[in-house]
């Protein structure tokens, strides 16, 4: 019961942080409809700026997500404005053609600066844990699953409570429309992009301190974003946080119980049985 | 300029035919970057060396290096443009045991001796291949150093294994069961995991259920790193801990010290193994290359001083060559090396194995008694709070 327990919760601190990179994916899907295939590679950039900013300014990785934000919102609001603008009613293939190539642009330049070696960032809590009731819970990701839950909740009273978010959310729900009631969707999608970066990249921060860094590790998180979206219902924000606190459990319990290596197994028949029955997703509403 | 260009070409393309005499050209494959670059780096620098300590024989190398950054595809390709464009004389490397086995197919195939220095699948050599030959021991003498030294500092009846789904992992894996078996010691759990996931808590929760005295596994370095991590997260303190060198015995993984003290470790080599000059090249290294090395950094030393020797000998030609690695017999910094013909193998060295404990953050030799530097610390002590 405890080995449940145990990877229970593993699955679901987890899982906290796959749910930040499924929603900054899904907010720039729903603003925009276009799926960011380099959206792993932006998780990527984060964790490299998490990686020097610990190693060379010793700032504490859950710290220095404070300076990652900005930048990674900076960056993202910067693709946005000169590659991805100029796509936006393109065809769906040349917008997902245009997001892999970003993607793969910024793995390999990051591969040639500082080689596709792993980097390790090891912090006086990298492995510790606290019991309770018999189950240790790993410190760093309680942590970050802290820092997530607090993160989404300021995203929610955003987009909800602001005129700002109200308006990104106009901007989702109908783009002409939106523009006719005088918002700036431009802006808008600037700024979503830039949430969605932000939120890839403090992902990336957070995991950090217990995982390992190379150029290619965004490809792992692309495709489970994808998933995690797709699952939750595309463009869903609780969709998305529930999608991805899923997947966690779902490769947690599924690595005790069935076997370690068909982790991504279950992971995809999950949501291909999700597709068989709700091609929505879990809380998806279609619309187009 | 365009008649210049053209001599230039034909220049290039006549030189390797002529060859420079004197010299002999051979490759070298490796993990120089990719995940499994910090041991690579120990291989290349033990290339190194040995390039130097050929030309103090009178031996020019022109060496041709090439990165397959671990991954067999890459090693392929690198192997061909090795044997077919560059017509080496010999190869030695790649590191990995799922690159060397894949490269050990084309040795035969373009007929181009191998010398695999690290790989330590057993499958590697006991393919019936004529023009591969190993320096490097295999999963089986990891396994049964490990054994022999739980086995007779205590008396472990159950063991889990832990491995990475890879060519080495699956072959370490098997290996150890067997020896495991022999020993008496019952295996009560067994688990492959795919590398690259954030979260083994729940595999090593389901480990730790089993209560086994002793565990073994067999990973790359990231993965040694975060399984010891999350080990020590959920409180899991068996007897031993018995890494099947590869990512346990590096100093990145040493340095990791809250989770790497007590970690035990096979080894082909350390500064202390009984044999001439261990010493010298271990202070030599130190001095070049800034830290310390692994075994890995000796095997391929040795590797390429066998293979240099052998090509120079016969004057380039690759089946003289190969002749000459198949009845030769080399005294160097592993000892005495011969390519044998034993238990299914082909053209295997026998190799003498070491064990190797983390303590204070750095892997001291412990095994075998007569050569150990520090007394094993067994059992495992816990975990520090």
């Amino acid at each position: 019961m405890i080995v449940f327990f145990q990877s229970l919760i593993s699955g679901i601190l987890i899982g906290g942080v796959y749910a930040l990179i499924g929603i900054g994916l899904t907010i720039i899907f729903g603003v925009m409809r276009v799926i960011n295939f380099a959206h792993g590679d932006i998780l990527m950039i984060g964790m490299y700026l998490t990686y020097f900013l610990f190693t060379l300014f010793h700032i504490d990785p859950f710290v220095s997500i404070v300076i990652t934000i900005p930048l990674m919102f900076l960056f993202g609001a910067f693709l946005q404005k000169v590659f991805i603008n100029r796509a936006l009613n393109a065809l769906p293939q040349n917008q997902i053609l245009l997001t892999i190539g970003i993607g793969l642009v910024m793995s390999n330049t990051v591969m040639l600066a500082f080689t596709s070696d792993y980097k390790i960032l090891t912090t006086t809590y990298s492995s510790s844990s606290v019991e309770i009731l018999g189950i240790s819970v790993s410190e760093p990701l309680a942590v970050s699953f802290a820092i997530t839950v607090a993160i989404t909740a300021a995203l929610y009273w955003f987009l909800y409570k602001t005129d700002m978010g109200q308006a990104i959310r106009a901007t989702a729900q109908d783009r002409e429309a939106a523009q006719l009631m005088g918002i700036n969707v431009k802006r808008m999608s600037i700024i979503a992009f830039g949430i969605g970066s932000a939120l890839a990249g403090t992902a990336g921060a957070l995991i950090s301190p217990t995982y390992y860094i190379f150029p290619q590790v965004g490809s792992v998180f692309t495709l489970k974003a994808f998933v995690i979206t797709v699952l939750g219902g595309m463009g869903s924000i609780v969709g998305a946080t529930l999608g991805g606190v899923l997947i966690g459990v779902a490769e947690s319990v599924g690595g005790v119980y069935i076997g370690s290596g068909w982790k991504d197994v279950i992971v995809f028949v999950l949501f291909l049985l999700v597709l068989l029955f709700k091609p929505s997703g879990l809380l998806g509403t279609s619309k187009d | 300029m365009k008649k210049l260009v053209a001599l230039l070409l034909a220049v290039m393309f006549v030189l390797p035919a002529v060859a420079l005499a004197g010299t002999v050209k051979l490759g070298f494959i490796n993990s120089i970057t990719g995940p499994e670059a910090p041991i690579g780096e120990n291989l290349t620098n033990g290339v190194t060396l040995a390039i130097e300590d050929l030309k103090a024989k009178g031996i020019d190398v022109d060496l041709i290096k090439e990165d397959d950054t671990g991954k067999p595809d890459k090693s392929l390709a690198a192997f061909e443009k090795l044997a077919t464009r560059d017509n080496v004389v010999g190869i030695v490397g790649p590191y990995t045991s799922a690159t060397a086995n894949a490269d050990a197919k084309l040795a035969e195939r373009y007929k181009v001796p191998l010398i695999v220095p690290a790989a330590s699948k057993e499958e590697i050599t006991r393919q019936g291949f004529k023009w591969t030959f190993r320096v490097s021991g295999t999963t089986g003498d990891y396994a049964g150093v490990l054994l022999d030294l739980a086995t007779t500092l205590g008396k472990p009846k159950t063991m889990a294994i832990l491995n990475e789904n890879t060519d080495f992992g699956v072959s370490g894996a098997k290996s150890a069961k067997e020896i495991a078996q022999k020993k008496g010691i019952k295996v009560v759990f067994e688990e492959a995991y795919s590398k690259g996931s954030p979260d083994y808590r729940s595999t090593l929760a389901k480990l730790k259920a089993t209560n086994p005295d002793l565990v073994f596994m067999v990973s790359y370095v990231a993965d040694a790193i975060l399984l010891m991590r999350q080990s020590r997260e959920i409180g899991l303190s068996p007897m031993a801990f018995l890494g099947a060198g590869a990512g346990f015995s590096v100093a990145q993984f040493a340095k990791e010290k809250e989770i790497s003290n007590g970690v035990f470790s096979s080894t082909q080599w350390t500064e202390e193994a009984p044999w001439a000059g261990s010493k010298v090249l271990f202070k030599r290294y130190v001095k070049q290359f800034g830290k310390p090395p692994t075994y890995h950094a000796a095997c391929a030393y040795e590797s390429m001083m066998i293979m240099g020797q052998a090509a120079a000998a016969a004057g380039g030609d690759r089946e003289k060559t190969r002749e000459a690695l198949t009845t030769g017999k080399w005294n160097g910094i592993l000892g005495e090396v011969r390519f044998q013909d034993y238990d299914g193998y082909q053209n295997q060295r026998k190799a003498v194995m070491l064990v190797e404990q983390v303590q204070n953050g750095k892997h001291e030799t412990v095994w075998p008694l007569k050569d150990a530097v520090k007394k094993p610390i067994w059992p495992f002590p816990g975990w520090k709070k």
